[in-house]
């Protein structure tokens, strides 16, 4: 625990209890503007909001953000008590404060941010598909779903596929003493050539570059025409009044000659 | 010989409009009686169909194919010319950049 946290429950813990007349008589002030009644009707209930915020001590957020919305919460309950219906403080406060600290702990929870209305529609859902399960045996479609709703199924999807959580690409995959692969590792890459690809089109270029030398130098010169290939794209054609293919055919024979 | 009625190409026709920046076989074949060597541009296409079919023949094998009227029927395909192009393209220029060593 942070030396700060120390200090603010000691803080805290000085603080004394009220009674049910005190909390009446506080309401009345607060009613009138008392700023003072205020605080100390905050003050006096801190314990409630930190003992409360403890129970959610271990949903992910720290527990100093979880006191400070507990905090919130517990403001929010103090000014909206209606001291005239009865009730001790601290069982109205206790919803005002679990509701503030439930919406952080949901608001923090996933990456993508959801706002209360697209929650509080996935809760429905849940419970609805459950509910249809539990009546019919089966799963209901998304357009029965948005029927029972009462939403259009492109937003039914929608609040759908937000909740869905999202995983880094750089996460491990399998057990920690595998090779150390990361998710990122495992998704295909569908634009990459395939090997199969390559080595096709390595055979095919190879016997066009053998199936080239069978060409005569009329047959050559007409691919080059129909196909708009320059002879004088290369220098040594242009530079020995030869055509590719005579360059090529002289070049194997220099070839054989050489063997 | 007249074309047989009803004849209809399953691909289309190769033609040299569009990424191919060549010359019909008009034109091949004013060029090439130009230099010397007299045609006109039937015997220009007959020349050149023969040169895809020799192309065609290595690959229509490799596949395991080595009927003639496949071969030819490759050959004429403008799918297989338009292949051919990128091909040969690369390996002419390929013969005039690096292989050629006099």
């Amino acid at each position: 625990m942070s030396d700060l946290l120390k200090t603010f429950f000691n803080d805290v813990g000085k603080s004394k209890l009220l009674t049910r007349e005190e909390e009446v008589s506080l309401s009345k002030l607060i009613e009138s503007g008392d700023s003072r009644a205020r605080t100390r009707m905050i003050n006096s209930n801190i314990r409630l909001a930190i003992s409360i915020a403890k129970k959610y001590q271990n949903k992910g957020c720290p527990l100093e953000d979880l006191i400070q919305e507990s905090n919130i919460g517990l403001m929010k309950a103090v000014d909206r008590f209606d001291w005239r219906r009865g009730f001790k403080f601290s069982t109205y406060a206790c919803w005002w404060i679990k509701q503030s600290v439930r919406r952080h702990i949901a608001a923090q929870a996933n990456s993508i941010r959801l706002p209360a209305y697209a929650r509080g529609m996935l809760w429905r859902l849940k419970q609805t598909t459950e509910e249809y399960e539990n009546e019919f045996g089966t799963k209901p479609s998304v357009e029965e779903l948005a029927d029972l709703l009462g939403v259009t199924t492109e937003a039914l999807k929608s609040i759908t596929a937000c909740a869905s959580t999202p995983i880094s690409l750089h996460a491990p995959v399998g057990s920690a003493d595998g090779p150390g692969r990361m998710v990122l590792d495992t998704i295909p890459d569908n634009n990459s050539v395939s090997v199969e690809t390559t080595l096709d089109k390595q055979k095919i270029i190879e016997s066009i570059r053998g199936a080239f030398y069978n060409l005569s130098i009329r047959e050559e010169k007409i691919i080059r025409l129909r196909f708009g290939i320059s002879e004088n794209e290369g220098g040594d054609e242009k530079k020995y009044s030869i055509t590719a293919n005579e360059i090529i055919q002289l070049n194997k024979r220099a070839r054989k000659g050489a063997q | 010989m007249a074309m047989p009625k009803g004849h209809k190409s399953e691909q289309g026709y190769a033609t040299v409009s569009g990424d191919i920046d060549g010359m019909d076989y008009r034109s091949i074949a004013e060029e090439m009686s130009a230099s010397g060597h007299q045609m006109n541009h039937a015997t220009a296409r007959n020349v050149f169909l023969r040169a895809m079919q020799k192309l065609a023949t290595p690959i229509c094998e490799m596949y395991g194919c080595d009927d003639p009227d496949t071969i030819e029927k490759t050959a004429r395909d403008p799918r297989f010319q338009s292949g051919m192009f990128d091909l040969v393209s690369g390996i002419l220029s390929e013969t005039s950049d690096s292989e050629i060593d006099i």
